[in-house]
């Protein structure tokens, strides 16, 4: 029964690996609704999208409120609006459609001896639309729903719902706000934090990816949370943010058949979990430097299958896991009017106290750590030709039950060390339109550069040869 | 100086004192929430791509956010800003936000390069008779405070001043008294407008 109980459970891994892949494979903070709505061309918010500029930035945490266009508006009295909508939507619609090519074939899923195809074209890879904007006085969103041609459906994707207010009368400008999202770090408004790192911000969703990543690095957001935060900004250059997140998994309910989660579920957040993050930024000149931290601390049900048995049913909340994550990170931009560059890194290290699933057998240890460290630079001569590079590392506790052999997802020897290399060639046509060839090279892949999988397959092989097209209108 | 300086804030002031002030907080308002995002919280914008607009005539600023508004002023910048940031603003609006940059403090000037400096004090003061360009002094005022509907240029970004000199020369920025500037500039070569645009700058 246990080693049904672990199989199943890699396979919600992998599952889950590959949801986070998914429904945030695509950064896509570019979204020309603002564009309409602010009466700013991109270059405004953006270096390139979907990097921010200084002005991008102050933009979001004052909750997307700068408006230039006719509103239908309500009044409670002189200058107190309880009703301020653009007159146009602010809709948008994004489309991407790419071709993916590993350096060797992945084996076919109904017969391993032989090869899949190897040249993918997604059209749409995504194709999403927006609400973004201005909601009334102070409340703005990004809300974006995404359609996936890899996985043929529909899904809620990215979204931050916010009120922001400026402190009137001091001398020092002070922003505050709460937002409501579905992904921490996405309410972030800079470039190095997970949601929205360049250049790691755009990746295919047809090829292998290195199968162990910390909560806060998408996981919790593949899985489905909801979080309420609060934050301030003062002098536009101090932020400090404080908030609690709680599962809401899309698609997933217990009895009532929408919720409460119970052990038909898997991965469950069975705390509040707390997320924090501070950031001091400088500005001088055409310069800006970021330096900051951030973090969360997650209880999570190891693993809650329903079913017949021979199913083991975990009972939500009776075994935990604690990850308790902390990350530094670091973003530099020169926006110069021929030459733009930018540097973001960061570093997350996760405690894994892993009693509940240690006692249920799932991992080999009853804690483990797991780091990531990654750094990346892009270069854009009048916003029209680019170049990026970035090196990513992830690196850990050895667990041969945690980190299984599978073909081509799996890990032969338990460790989840991976590493490797991204380049990318950028060419912005048009503000609102980008084409871009990436390459990544893998110098380990899920513990090793040769056979990492017990099948045979090398790191190497998984290198990805990746062309997109994106537009945003 | 000091009185021409006491004239402006005079001015400037009793500009300002004719605004209701209930409007005149909605123009702080508007200035704290919108034009503080590039310009600065008192208009001191930090990257030269931005002008520094706090202590700038109040009549000058006026006819720019018209000129915005109006879409006759269609530099690149300007089109790609500020076109979008004036479209909704009235008259009355404009006089307001006008009035509150025209009352905060001018930005003080940078240190720039001697050489550099000292060449456009020259070009200020005496302006490049063989180039046909006048003492800027004349228009902008002997410390470049600025006068009626000529900008204070003293404190600005260096790069932002080289930048509409090119404007100028090129046509690219026109209207209003743009012509007149055309007319100055075309003769001028990049190293003087960049000798002038650092003098500037340090004031």
């Amino acid at each position: 029964m246990e080693t049904h109980f672990g199989a199943v459970f890699k396979l919600a891994g992998a599952l889950g690996a590959m949801i986070v892949g998914l429904c945030f494979s695509g950064a896509a903070e570019a979204v020309p609704s603002y564009a309409r709505q602010t009466g700013v061309a991109c270059q405004g918010c953006h270096t390139v999208f979907p990097e921010l500029t200084p002005f991008g930035r102050s933009f979001k945490l004052n909750g997307y409120q700068i408006d230039n266009l006719p509103q239908v508006q309500g009044m409670r009295s002189p200058q107190d609006y309880d009703l301020l909508l653009n007159q146009t939507p602010p809709l948008s619609f994004m489309f991407q459609t790419s071709y993916t090519k590993t350096k060797t074939a992945l084996p076919d899923s109904q017969s391993p001896a032989d090869n899949a195809q190897n040249g993918q074209v997604l059209f749409p890879q995504q194709a999403s639309l927006f609400y973004a904007g201005r909601i009334a006085p102070g409340l703005g969103a990004f809300v974006q729903i995404t359609y996936d041609s890899e996985a043929g459906n529909v899904h809620w994707d990215n979204t931050d719902i916010r009120y922001a207010k400026q402190v009137a009368g001091l001398q020092d400008p002070l922003t505050w706000g709460i937002t409501l999202n579905n992904n921490p770090t996405v309410q972030d408004a800079w470039n190095s934090t997970p949601a929205w790192q360049t250049p790691f911000d755009q990746k295919t969703s047809a090829a292998p990816v290195p199968g162990a990543a910390t909560q806060i690095d998408g996981t919790l957001a593949g899985r489905g949370v909801a979080g309420l935060t609060a934050y301030a900004w003062w002098r536009n250059s101090i932020y400090g943010e404080l908030g609690l997140y709680r599962s809401a998994p899309q698609g997933v309910g217990g009895t009532a058949g929408s919720g409460p989660l119970d052990s038909a579920s898997g991965g469950v957040l069975t705390n509040w979990a707390p997320y924090w993050r501070l950031a001091y930024e400088h500005q001088w000149d055409k310069n800006s430097l970021m330096v900051g931290a951030y973090g969360m601390t997650s209880k999570i049900s190891p693993a809650s299958f329903g079913g017949p048995p021979p199913t083991t049913i975990v009972p939500v909340g009776s075994a935990t896991d604690k990850f308790t994550d902390t990350a530094l990170d670091a973003q530099y931009q020169f926006i110069g009017d021929q030459h733009i560059f930018s540097l973001q890194t960061t570093y997350i290290k996760e405690k894994q106290n892993l009693d509940g699933s240690f006692g249920l057998g799932l991992s080999q240890n009853a804690s483990n750590d797991l780091k990531t460290y990654r750094l990346g630079g892009s270069w854009y001569y009048e916003r029209n030709y680019g170049a990026g590079l970035g090196y990513f590392s992830t690196s850990g506790s050895s667990d041969n039950v945690l980190y299984a052999p599978t073909s081509v997802n799996g890990f032969a020897n338990g460790s989840p060390n991976s590493n490797g290399w991204i380049g990318e060639l950028d060419y912005v046509p048009w503000q609102n339109v980008k084409i871009l060839l990436q390459y990544t090279a893998y110098q380990k892949f899920n513990g090793a550069s040769t056979n990492y999988d017990g099948n045979g397959r090398n790191a190497k092989d998984n290198n990805t040869t990746y062309l997109l097209a994106w537009f945003a209108f | 100086m000091k009185s021409k300086l006491a004239i402006s804030l005079s001015v400037s002031a009793a500009v300002f004192s004719l605004v209701a002030p209930a409007q005149a907080q909605d123009a702080a308002r508007v200035a704290a929430q919108v034009c503080s995002s590039c310009h600065g919280p008192r208009g001191d914008s930090i990257s030269p791509g931005f002008p520094k607009i706090g202590g700038q005539r109040a009549d000058y600023l006026e006819a720019q956010l018209k000129a915005f508004r109006d879409r006759t002023r269609a530099d690149p910048m300007a089109q790609a800003y500020m076109w979008g940031m004036t479209s909704q603003l009235s008259d009355d609006m404009i006089k307001q936000l006008a009035a509150f940059y025209s009352g905060q403090k001018p930005p003080k000037g940078k240190t720039g390069d001697p050489k550099l400096v000292q060449a456009g004090k020259s070009i200020f003061e005496g302006g490049i008779p063989q180039a046909k360009v006048p003492p800027c002094s004349t228009c902008h005022g002997a410390n470049a405070e600025g006068n009626a509907g000529f900008p204070r240029l003293a404190g600005q970004h260096a790069e932002y001043l080289v930048k509409q000199l090119v404007l100028f020369k090129s046509s690219q920025r026109a209207g209003g008294n743009a012509v007149l500037m055309h007319n100055i500039s075309t003769e001028m070569s990049f190293d003087q407008m960049e000798s002038v645009a650092a003098f500037l700058a340090s004031k």
